[in-house]
């Protein structure tokens, strides 16, 4: 009963963080955005704007809300956002709700899916290296997984698409789908299985070393003799009181590296044509589209805050020594 | 004679490092009867814990270290089990042979509730179902003391005091009755109550399950309080090994001399206490003569050439001195020692 009331208060107390955190961080962008040089009615006409008169650029600028202060278009901005409309992309000359949407879906299922597999087969290789540790297996991943890791993404990308799609013809080369069969789930896998191998190979190893080395570390604690002593293999140490206890890190190395492998899907999207919202963040930064970089980055953000939101709640769970020190007021 | 449950024959261990070899045991002879409590004291570095560890095959046997059994044999109940492999091993830690360790707050893994780690044990070991596995792990628990230990199973060791931290690592290691109990100085970590209670706990448990036990320590005055019989190692080898009576009150190695000197209940109130002087030699190139010879007050010149045998005291006391050979000149013990080994005979 005790435990509830503190778990809710928990999920209170960090939904109230979270906003606070989305409108702190909706307020930076939003000057920073400002205050960096270039004209965002440039992303609007394009090349058309050279064209213009002043008094013209002066009216375009009035009827997108451009000619005000700031301060008032922040809070103009903030009204409407709460209101569930974000604005219209100054590039696309659309809503943005109608440019990011459609597009989010295909991000995340593809930087959701990298995610797991990532940390899925890092697990494994780290226990793997582990188990065989500074013999030759341990010694030849090690070098592999390094020289792996520093192949840059898009030449591997582009290398991979001239093996698999034009000389073998397996796989498609770019796009998410193809036309008309956004619904066919097997299409969709044949898309996804280039850009995930990828988006695997450039950062599997980086997390695979991490977790290694701390099991490394864990394997040379004392608890690991009583284990061993009462008449547990290396595997079972490792698997059932080792990687437990490094369970922790790695859950909280996978809350901060959601941004990076999410981050990853910007060149794998670029490389692959395929239509996501890394591409989106990119261009929106460079375009002054100021609406759909706030919505962008802010997806991104609220990305990182519910990953290490959800990482407390369940390293709480694997060691309840956290929930305690988290109890602690002064 | 009781059948011994553990025999040492000229065993030796090594590291081979890159440095050298360490020769940290240097041929010891050694039988624990059966039910007995036998221990193993001597300064830091003398080799008793890398000796307790590598009866398990617990030692790093991989490089830097490569930790070997360099000569002589291991029996356990009259078999042979110097060379088995690791999956031989296995099948024996925790059901015929078990360990604890130093500290017992590094040595419960931190994350799991105790109970699971007793149960582990047992069903590593057994086919009992995991309702019957969790009946023993409460009866192990209650044997060692802990009171509540329904409720107690479920608790991860956190919530427990360093004593009650040893006594769940006792529960673990007894948990299969186990023939043979290795302790690594089980007290050094526990302040000085704790630890009389931990000690009075393994006396009562090798009596009520007759499990033999070899406790490692450092320290003379806790391992009066258990032990039946004593030996006393230094550099890798035993210097003197008899029961504690013998050890406590007729002791005749200049080192066991030393170390009882050293003890405060024998020093005199007036002066410093007493400590050998020097350090152990370094076990990588280990000296030819007698390795106590550097530190010993009353050496002699053999000393430092050749390596004084075992010397028979009496049936039951041996101990590794020249200045118990016949040609040797008559030394007497420190004063005090000799004090009390006359009172303690005035006494019989």
């Amino acid at each position: 009963m005790i435990r509830n009331h503190w778990f809710w208060h928990g999920v209170l107390r960090r939904c109230f963080f979270f906003l606070l955190v989305m409108f702190v961080l909706s307020i930076v962008l939003f000057f920073l955005a400002r205050m960096a040089p270039g004209d965002p009615l440039q992303s609007f006409y394009g090349d058309a704007l050279e064209m213009m008169s002043q008094a013209e650029q002066d009216a375009a600028r009035e009827r997108l809300g451009l000619d005000k202060g700031m301060f008032a278009q922040y809070a103009y901005w903030l009204l409407n956002s709460l209101q569930g409309d974000f604005g219209i992309s100054l590039k696309y000359k659309m809503p943005v709700a109608d440019v990011v949407f459609p597009l989010l879906g295909n991000t995340l299922l593809l930087g959701s899916l990298a995610y797991i597999l990532v940390f899925a087969f890092a697990i494994l290789l780290a226990v793997f290296c582990t188990l065989h540790e500074e013999d030759w297996l341990d010694k030849t991943i090690c070098k592999v997984g390094t020289a792996a890791y520093y192949i840059p993404a898009f030449w591997l990308g582009v290398v991979l698409v001239l093996i698999f799609s034009i000389h073998l013809g397996w796989l498609p080369s770019s796009g998410a789908y193809d036309i008309g069969k956004s619904e066919d789930i097997l299409n969709r896998i044949q898309h996804l299985i280039l850009p995930l191998v990828v988006m695997i190979a450039s950062h599997l190893w980086y997390y695979a070393y991490m977790i290694r080395n701390k099991l490394l570390d864990e394997v040379r604690r004392d608890y690991v003799l009583l284990a061993k002593s009462k008449g547990l293999t290396r595997r079972e140490v490792v698997w059932k009181h080792c990687l437990r206890n490094v369970a922790p890190t790695i859950v909280n190395i996978m809350a901060i590296s959601i941004p990076h492998v999410t981050g990853g899907t910007i060149v794998v999207e670029a490389v692959f044509n395929y239509p996501g919202i890394g591409n989106l963040a990119v261009e929106s930064a460079k375009y002054h589209d100021y609406n759909l970089l706030m919505v962008t980055t802010l997806i991104t953000g609220a990305l990182v805050f519910l990953g290490s939101f959800v990482a407390q709640m369940i390293n709480e769970q694997i060691d309840p020594r956290m929930r305690e020190a988290g109890v602690i007021r002064w | 004679m009781k059948q011994a449950v553990l025999e040492l024959k000229d065993y030796a261990v090594s590291f081979f490092t890159p440095e050298g070899e360490v020769e940290a045991v240097r041929g010891v002879d050694l039988s624990v009867a059966r039910g007995e409590i036998l221990c193993l004291v001597g300064e830091s570095g003398c080799g008793k814990s890398v000796l307790c560890k590598s009866l398990l095959k617990l030692l790093p046997s991989r490089p830097p270290h490569n930790a070997t059994i360099k000569q002589g044999r291991v029996l356990l109940e009259g078999m042979d089990i110097t060379h088995y492999t690791e999956k031989q091993m296995r099948a024996l830690r925790g059901r015929d042979v078990s360990m604890i360790f130093q500290d017992p707050m590094l040595t419960l893994n931190p994350t799991i509730p105790v109970g699971k780690q007793i149960i582990e044990a047992i069903l590593k070991h057994s086919d009992m179902s995991r309702a019957a596995a969790r009946e023993r792990a409460i009866e192990m628990l209650e044997l060692v003391g802990i009171p509540d230990p329904e409720q107690r199973l479920k608790l991860q060791p956190h919530f427990f005091s360093g004593g009650m931290r040893q006594r769940c690592v006792i529960a673990i290691a007894l948990a299969m009755r186990p023939k043979l109990l290795l302790a690594d100085e089980p007290t050094t970590a526990l302040d000085v109550t704790v630890e009389t209670q931990i000690l009075d706990l393994l006396r009562e448990l090798r009596d009520k399950t007759g499990v033999s036990i070899v406790f490692v320590s450092h320290d003379l005055g806790a391992v009066a309080r258990i032990a039946d019989r004593v030996a006393v190692m230094y550099a890798g080898k035993i210097v003197e090994i008899g029961t504690a009576e013998d050890i406590y009150y007729r002791p005749q190695h200049p080192y066991t001399w030393g170390l009882l000197s050293a003890l405060p209940v024998f020093a005199n109130p007036e002066e410093e206490l007493y400590t050998i002087p020097g350090i152990p030699p370094s076990l990588l190139n280990p000296p030819p003569g007698d390795a106590f010879a550097e530190r010993n007050a009353y050496a002699l010149a053999i000393d430092y050439e050749k390596m004084p045998p075992m010397m028979r005291v009496s049936d039951t006391h041996y101990a590794a001195t020249w200045l118990l050979d016949p040609r040797a000149p008559k030394v007497k013990p420190p004063v005090r020692l000799a004090e009390r080994s006359r009172s303690w005979r005035q006494k019989e």
